[in-house]
């Protein structure tokens, strides 16, 4: 956890079950029970087909890097001890353009600049390890398998 | 009612392009509205109409009420920062050649150049927006999100930092010859680029935008009236807004193909007016905040193949002499950033003929917004 940083609200009703499974350390997306299309963030209707019945279902939480860049100075306050430090996009398993922002580890506990950028290869195969990012609010990183 | 050649930007106004100007955003305003009347011979008391940005300070009853205007019949505002700029002038067209008003002003005042104007910085400690999927992992600024676009682009394309080097001392030469740009004094080389500090990788000092104070204004009004300005007009040929199906502001990534932007949309509601190809347009004014957006701007206009807009600038296709001449001014990378009404500016300048590099026989410029956010494009050109 890094004090201070900006926390996503997650006081919102249709996003509900995503904040809860990540507190209960799953990963969900929703999936149009019509279709079949996969979303994230999360949406009321399917951009796919149109249909209103979306369910939350967990996801593998596999993904390979889909970008990567590196992060330098000037950042926020809370970030400035961690610079330079990767962000990832995250392309889950599920389907192509599920993806999630995200930082990578090498190990549980890894700080956000743990990994250098040119161990961080476009294509490398990630594992979704939820961890608290806030007071009670939880993400994943993404730890190199 | 059709829009094609019906109405054309008859005035441009600019102020001093600077860090640190000692006017407020209302004065910079007044000053480049000013000059943009004057420029166009006609009298503020004739201004119906106006346009600007959602971000823009100055409200339009200040600004009418200090320039003297009329009664106003029409004012838009187009939201999404510099994503806005040909929207901002497309509408005030469209209300004129609608004939709901026969002057408009369309303007953009900003103090940028103060840390504490960057907005990223301002980031609030619980995010409602959809930041609240990015912010929260470090990815704080307007150019990491654009990088990880970049680092993707490379990846597609085998491109190396090489290509955006040559696109930003290609606009450096511009600005060197532009009177009225920042950077007028400062040259840069390949060298100075690679030394340049990297800010999000891939991207460095240099693939960023100045941070700028300045306004910029021009005047619209109808082709009949065009016909009694001071200035030869300059023809609002074609124009659209831009989203794309699954767009995402700035943090676009969340669909499958990510490079169909919302300037491929633009680009292609433009070609649809039009008789006019993209091996038609003679000069072209991209939205540069950040260099890598011209690229893919260039690639979704269908300028040149995806992936190709690298080749074109390693080859030095954005030239004076070069196939597309790009950002003649300098653009937001050393001209000025105001938001990319500057861009709006160079192309009046191009299609009269008296830019600081003058396109030779200049007739039609491409003029477009903000590539990762909701956008839009205007084509202009000389001939009727």
């Amino acid at each position: 956890m890094i004090d201070n940083i900006p926390l996503p609200d997650t006081d919102v009703a249709h996003e509900a079950p995503f904040w809860a499974g990540l507190q209960d350390g799953v990963l969900k997306a929703q999936k149009c029970a019509s279709c079949g299309h996969w979303h994230f963030p999360a949406r009321f209707r399917c951009e796919a087909c149109g249909s209103g019945d979306l369910a939350w279902q967990d996801v593998s939480g596999r993904a390979t890097v889909w970008s990567v860049t590196q992060v330098h100075p000037p950042v926020l306050p809370a970030f400035a001890p961690f610079a330079p430090y990767a962000v990832v996009l995250a392309e889950l398993k599920e389907q192509v353009g599920l993806r999630m922002v995200g930082n990578v580890i090498k190990q549980s506990g890894d700080a956000i600049n743990a990994v250098a950028l040119d161990d961080i290869a476009i294509g490398a195969k990630l594992e979704a390890e939820i961890v608290e990012i806030g007071d009670g609010v939880f993400w994943p990183h993404w730890r190199l398998v | 009612m059709s829009f094609q050649d019906a109405t054309a930007i008859v005035g441009l106004g600019q102020t001093t392009f600077a860090k640190g100007l000692e006017q407020s955003e209302t004065e910079l305003a007044v000053e480049a509205v000013s000059k943009a009347l004057d420029d166009a011979g006609i009298t503020p008391g004739e201004v119906d109409a106006l346009g600007c940005y959602t971000m823009e300070n100055v409200p339009e009853f200040e600004l009418a009420r200090h320039m003297g205007f009329g009664d106003l019949t029409y004012f838009s505002q187009v939201p999404y920062g510099g994503g806005a700029g040909p929207g901002t002038v497309g509408h005030v067209a469209l209300a004129v050649a609608a004939g709901i008003s026969k002057v408009g002003v369309v303007w953009r005042s900003r103090k940028r150049s103060s840390k504490a104007s960057r907005v990223w910085a301002q980031t609030s400690n619980v995010l409602a927006d959809q930041w609240k999927w990015s912010r929260p992992s470090g990815l704080l600024r307007p150019v990491d999100e654009v990088a990880l676009l970049a680092r993707r682009y490379f990846h597609e394309h085998g491109v190396g930092r090489e290509a955006l080097a040559a696109l930003a001392v290609q606009l450096r030469a511009y600005a060197n010859a532009n009177p009225n740009a920042s950077m007028r004094e400062k040259t840069m080389t390949v060298d100075d680029y690679m030394a340049a500090r990297m800010v999000a990788d891939p991207l460095c000092l240099f693939d960023n935008c100045l941070e700028t104070d300045g306004a910029v204004a021009v005047v619209i009004t109808s082709a009949a009236r065009a016909q009694d300005c001071a200035q030869k007009p300059v023809y609002l040929h074609a124009f659209s807004q831009g989203m794309a199906k699954g767009h995402q502001l700035m943090t676009d990534y969340h669909r499958a193909d990510p490079f169909r932007t919302c300037s491929s949309v633009v680009a292609d509601n433009i070609w649809r007016q039009t008789d006019l190809r993209p091996g038609d347009i003679d000069v072209a004014q991209i939205y540069d905040a950040f260099s890598p957006l011209i690229f893919f701007a260039l690639e979704s206009f269908g300028f040149c193949e995806p992936g190709e807009a690298a080749e074109w600038a390693r080859q030095g296709a954005f030239a004076p002499d070069g196939r597309l001449p790009v950002n003649t001014s300098g653009g937001g990378l050393s001209e000025a950033y105001i938001h990319g009404m500057n861009l709006v500016g160079e192309a009046v300048r191009q299609l009269r003929g008296d830019a600081s590099t003058q396109i030779e026989d200049a007739r039609t410029c491409l003029v477009t917004g903000c590539d990762s956010t909701p956008n839009g494009a205007l084509l202009l050109r000389s001939d009727a």
